[in-house]
C-alpha cells in the first residue's frame, strides 16, 4: 500500500496547496472582517494621538521661536554698549500691528501698570523701534520710525564723517535722513544711529542704513533714504527703555520734525 | 414685538458688529498687505451701510466706528469720524440708485470714498504739522489700498445685505 500511498500523496500535493491557500485567504478575510471594529477604533485613537503630537509639536516649535526671540532680546539687553540702561528695559508683546495705512504705529502689552510712559525709547535687538506714544493701563501705542510724524535725531557711524541729521517717516516709502549738510560725507552703505541731541532717543542706537544720498547743489542740505534694520512687519516682541528720560520740554507726541 | 423693540435690537447688533470689525481690523487685517497698504473693514462698512440705509444710519457708524478706532488705531481722537463722516452723504447718493442692488454699486463708491478718506486724514495730519508727501501717499498708501477695499467690499456688500435682509423686519428710518 506503501506505493500507493506515495502516488496518491504526490498528486494530492498541489491540490492541498492550493485549497490550503484558498483557506488561509478565506481565513485573513474572517479576521480581517473580525479585527475591522478593533481596527477602526484603533486608527480613530492613533489618529488623536497623531493630532496631539501634531498640535504639540506646532506648540513647540512656536515656543521655539518665541524663546529664541526672547534670548536675542536678553542677549542685546545684556551685551549692548549702552551700559547706563542696563536693567532698565522691559519685554513686551507686540498685540497689534497699526490698523490705519494713515499711521505707523503697532501695540504693546505693557502700559502704566507695568511702569511705561510715553516718550520712552522702544527698540529691539536689531535696532530703534519707536517711542512710546500714547499709553493705556496695560497697553501702549508705539509710534515707528517709520511714520511721517516721527523725527529721530541721527548721525552717520562712519569715522570720518559723522554727519548729523534728522531721520523722519515717509508715507509708503523708507525713512529719509533730512538737514545733512551739502559738505557732509555720507555714502549708500553709511550705518545711521542715534546722535542722543535734542534729548528724545539715548545715543548709538542703530536705525538702519544709507541706501541712496539725494544730493542737488542749488539745495540747502542733502538728503539720504535710510533702509531700517528692523523689520517692522515682523515684530513680535520690543524692549522699551525704562529708564531713559526725555529731556525736560521734549513733546510727549512727536507733531513735527522741526 | 413691536418696531421699536426690533430697531433696538438692529442697533445693538450693528454697534457689537462695529466692535468687532474694528478689532478684526487692528488684528486679522494688519496681516493682509498689499504693497504695504492694508484694507479699511470700518471704511467698507460705513459706506456699504449707507447705501442700504440711508446717510443717517451710516453716520451715527461713522461717529461710534470712528472713535472705537481712533482709540484702538492710536490716531487723534476725532481724525476718523470727519474722515469718515462725509463718505456716509456720498454713499447715500445711491440709495435711491436703481442699480441699488447691484454689486458693482457698492464698489464703485467705496473706489470713490477711499481716496477721499485718505485724503482728509492726511490732511488733518498736516493742518498738525505732520509734513506730508502727497505724490508718495497717493501712490504708495492710498492706491494699493483702494484695490485691496474693492476686494472687500465684494465680501462685505454681500454680507450685510444678507444680514440685514435677515433681521430687517421693520421698516429703517
Amino acid at each position: 500500500m506503501a506505493p500507493v500511498e506515495g502516488a496518491m500523496s504526490t498528486a494530492s500535493r498541489p491540490l492541498l496547496s492550493v485549497f490550503n491557500n484558498i483557506g488561509r485567504q478565506v481565513d485573513n478575510v474572517i479576521t480581517t472582517a473580525r479585527d475591522l471594529s478593533s481596527l477602526r477604533s484603533e486608527n480613530r485613537r492613533l489618529q488623536a494621538i497623531v493630532d496631539t503630537l501634531t498640535i504639540d509639536n506646532a506648540r513647540l516649535t512656536e515656543l521655539q521661536t518665541e524663546n529664541q526671540q526672547l534670548r536675542e532680546l536678553n542677549r542685546f539687553r545684556q551685551l549692548n554698549p549702552f551700559y547706563d540702561f542696563r536693567g532698565g528695559q522691559l519685554i513686551a508683546r507686540v498685540i497689534s500691528r497699526g490698523p490705519t495705512n494713515y499711521l505707523s504705529a503697532i501695540t504693546i502689552d505693557l502700559g502704566t501698570d507695568q511702569g511705561i510712559a510715553a516718550g520712552m525709547p522702544v527698540v529691539t535687538e536689531r535696532g530703534l523701534v519707536g517711542r512710546i506714544q500714547k499709553v493705556g493701563p496695560t497697553t501702549s501705542t508705539v509710534l515707528l520710525i517709520t511714520d511721517p510724524s516721527s523725527g529721530v535725531q541721527a548721525m552717520i557711524k562712519r569715522e570720518n564723517s559723522r554727519a548729523v541729521g534728522i531721520v523722519t517717516g515717509q508715507a509708503g516709502a523708507s525713512p529719509v535722513m533730512e538737514y545733512i549738510a551739502q559738505e557732509a560725507d555720507v555714502t549708500p552703505g553709511d550705518e545711521v544711529i542715534t546722535s542722543g541731541l535734542g534729548g528724545n532717543f539715548p545715543k548709538n542706537l542703530i536705525i538702519g542704513q544709507v541706501t541712496e544720498v539725494i544730493k542737488q547743489d542749488f539745495d540747502m542740505y542733502q538728503r539720504a533714504v535710510v533702509r531700517p534694520t528692523v523689520d517692522f512687519n515682523r515684530l513680535e516682541f520690543v524692549l522699551v527703555i525704562t529708564n531713559f528720560e526725555p529731556l525736560p520740554g521734549q513733546p510727549a507726541e512727536l507733531e513735527s520734525v522741526g | 414685538m413691536s418696531t421699536r423693540s426690533w430697531r433696538d435690537r438692529d442697533i445693538y447688533l450693528a454697534l457689537a458688529g462695529l466692535v468687532i470689525a474694528v478689532l478684526v481690523q487692528a488684528t486679522l487685517l494688519t496681516r493682509i498687505r498689499f504693497f504695504g497698504a492694508q484694507p479699511d473693514l470700518l471704511l467698507v462698512l460705513v459706506v456699504c451701510w449707507s447705501l442700504l440705509h440711508g446717510a443717517g444710519e451710516g453716520l451715527l457708524w461713522a461717529f461710534a466706528g470712528g472713535l472705537v478706532f481712533d482709540a484702538v488705531a492710536g490716531l487723534p481722537l476725532g481724525t476718523s469720524p470727519l474722515a469718515l463722516m462725509p463718505l456716509c452723504f456720498l454713499a447715500s447718493i445711491g440709495q435711491t440708485s436703481v442699480y441699488a442692488n447691484n454689486i458693482w454699486l457698492p464698489v464703485f463708491f467705496v473706489a470713490m470714498a477711499t481716496p477721499i478718506h485718505g485724503w482728509i486724514i492726511l490732511f488733518i495730519r498736516q493742518v498738525q504739522g505732520v509734513p506730508i508727501n502727497w505724490l508718495d501717499a497717493n501712490l504708495k498708501v492710498i492706491l494699493p489700498a483702494l484695490v485691496l477695499n474693492i476686494l472687500l467690499t465684494v465680501v462685505v456688500a454681500h454680507v450685510l445685505r444678507r444680514a440685514t435682509g435677515s433681521t430687517q423686519l421693520a421698516p429703517m428710518g
